[in-house]
């Protein structure tokens, strides 16, 4: 077996932070992309240029620096509003809240693309159809253009776990205690470099690899109907 | 007849660009009727269905339901809904049925009927089921209803959506080229299934390029051609002595 120093409980604590912060990002990013998309195709001007100002600025910079800059910017911005209420006590949000609002609103703006090609690729007889039977416009989303929306966007959005996934070791920088802040201590203290970046290496490879059988799953699922037999 | 029509239309306009579809269109359908719409292609005879039940914006003219105006605002070149909650009333009240069928490919076919009643009407599922089955047993589909709309044929895919249609009790369908997208063998089930409601008494205006079903079927025949009404009349007068040149003339082209 190999001796991890003790440090095997601390790696699995980091795991479980990994797979947290990934979770909460990705409902966060989800729920930005469908807005986003949503924006961006509404023929409300201004929704448009938000969207597109959104898009634009976060996949125009490093993941690293939007979680830098969320950290240290957004303890800026809380502390000067509360300086304007008389509270001048040190704030400061914390790396997990940071991590979930940089990693989410990154997930966000790719999959505003993902969803924005599914719902165009949406014949328009299906809404005519619901349309026509006396469907509201929040009905007919929910469930008639969605669940077809989602098949399509599977793939897509899968391929933006996995980004997201190894994107959440950035998050260690601020002093998150993910699998990558809990396998830099353990380096520090045991001075086993390789050893730990390996372990650390087979824990983002186990969660890939449970990813993608995840999301293989959901594709199958969504795909029922969709082949005949 | 002194009774109020079922469904008017009064001068439907409509206009794509520089090109209008509809130069004033005006029909009547009472209860029971079976109006068949011919034209060639291009006639705007299915502009016009898509604008009874505003998938497609008339320009200008007025849509009566029985004897409720809808309420119709100027936007842009065209006129559209001044009230939502009418126009859905009544798009649950006229049923719609499509050349491309237009299922939902993630629903069995089973839910794509049952969808209108339990969760546009909000009816209780036992009885929508039981009502699904019955209908999907009328069009001859019921050993299909677990199948998804893509495992079948094109003739049973539009059979399922006329079921979807009349899962929603509507008072009037619409059917907008029904038998235009499948194969010669597949079309005469469809017309089957459409020849029996018509027996049923239900009030049907249909576009269709079928002349022998309109023929027999119709209480009445419009013929429309270059977005006028050329001819209108009972089945026998218009296939049996037009007056209009134009109307010969496409009858002698598809007979």
């Amino acid at each position: 077996m190999i001796d991890l120093h003790g440090f095997g409980h601390q790696l699995l604590q980091g795991a479980l932070v990994t797979v947290e912060l990934a979770l909460a990002s990705l409902v966060v990013g989800l729920v930005l992309g469908l807005l986003g998309a949503a924006a961006k195709l509404s023929s409300i001007k201004p929704l448009q240029w938000i969207a597109n100002i959104y898009t634009t600025l976060i996949r125009g910079l490093p993941e690293l620096l939007t979680v830098l800059i969320i950290y240290f910017g957004a303890t800026t911005v809380l502390m000067s509003i509360a300086g304007l209420f008389g509270y001048d006590e040190y704030i400061e949000i914390g790396a997990f809240a940071a991590g979930v609002t940089a990693l989410g609103l990154t997930f966000g703006a790719y999959a505003t693309e993902v969803f924005r090609g599914a719902l165009q690729s949406i014949p328009k007889g299906q809404h005519e159809s619901a349309v026509a039977l006396g469907m509201g416009t929040f009905h007919k989303f929910y469930r008639i253009i969605l669940p077809q929306v989602w098949r399509i966007a599977l793939p897509g959005l899968g391929n933006l776990f996995l980004v997201l996934l190894k994107d959440t070791a950035l998050v260690s920088v601020v002093g998150l205690e993910d699998i990558m802040r809990k396998a830099n201590i353990a380096v520090s203290s045991t001075k086993e470099a390789f050893l730990f970046y390996l372990v650390a290496a087979i824990m983002y490879l186990v969660l890939t690899i449970v990813s993608m059988g995840v999301v293989s799953y959901l594709e199958k699922r969504a795909r029922r109907g969709l082949t005949r037999g | 007849m002194s009774k109020v029509p079922a469904l008017e239309l009064i001068d439907i306009h409509k206009t794509f660009g520089n090109v209008e579809v509809l130069k004033g269109i005006s029909l009547k359908a009472y209860d029971g009727d079976v109006i068949s719409i011919l034209g060639s292609s291009g006639s705007g005879k299915s502009t016009f269905l898509r604008c009874i039940n505003m998938l497609e914006n008339p320009t200008k003219g007025e849509i009566i339901f029985n004897g409720e105006s809808l309420n119709l605002v100027p936007s842009g070149s065209d006129l559209v809904s001044g009230n939502m909650k009418q126009l859905t009333k009544m798009r649950q009240q006229i049923g719609f049925v499509f050349q491309s069928f237009n299922l939902w490919p993630h629903m069995t076919i089973l839910q794509n009927v049952m969808e209108g009643p339990a969760h546009v009407l909000k009816r209780p599922k036992h009885e929508v089921m039981a009502y699904a089955e019955h209908l999907l047993d009328k069009v001859g589909i019921a050993d299909k209803k677990h199948m998804y709309p893509n495992q079948l044929s094109g003739g049973q895919q539009q059979r399922v959506a006329i079921a979807r249609t009349l899962a929603m009790d509507p008072q009037v369908i619409l059917f907008d080229e029904p038998t235009s997208a499948l194969d010669p063998e597949l079309v005469g089930e469809v017309l089957g299934v459409m020849r029996n409601l018509a027996d049923e008494g239900r009030t049907m205006l249909i576009v269709t390029h079928e002349m022998n079903f309109a023929r027999e079927v119709s209480s009445d025949v419009v013929f429309l051609h270059q977005g006028v009404v050329e001819e209108q009349g009972a089945p026998s007068k218009v296939f049996g002595s037009p007056e209009s040149e134009r109307c010969k003339a496409f009858l002698s082209s598809v007979f």
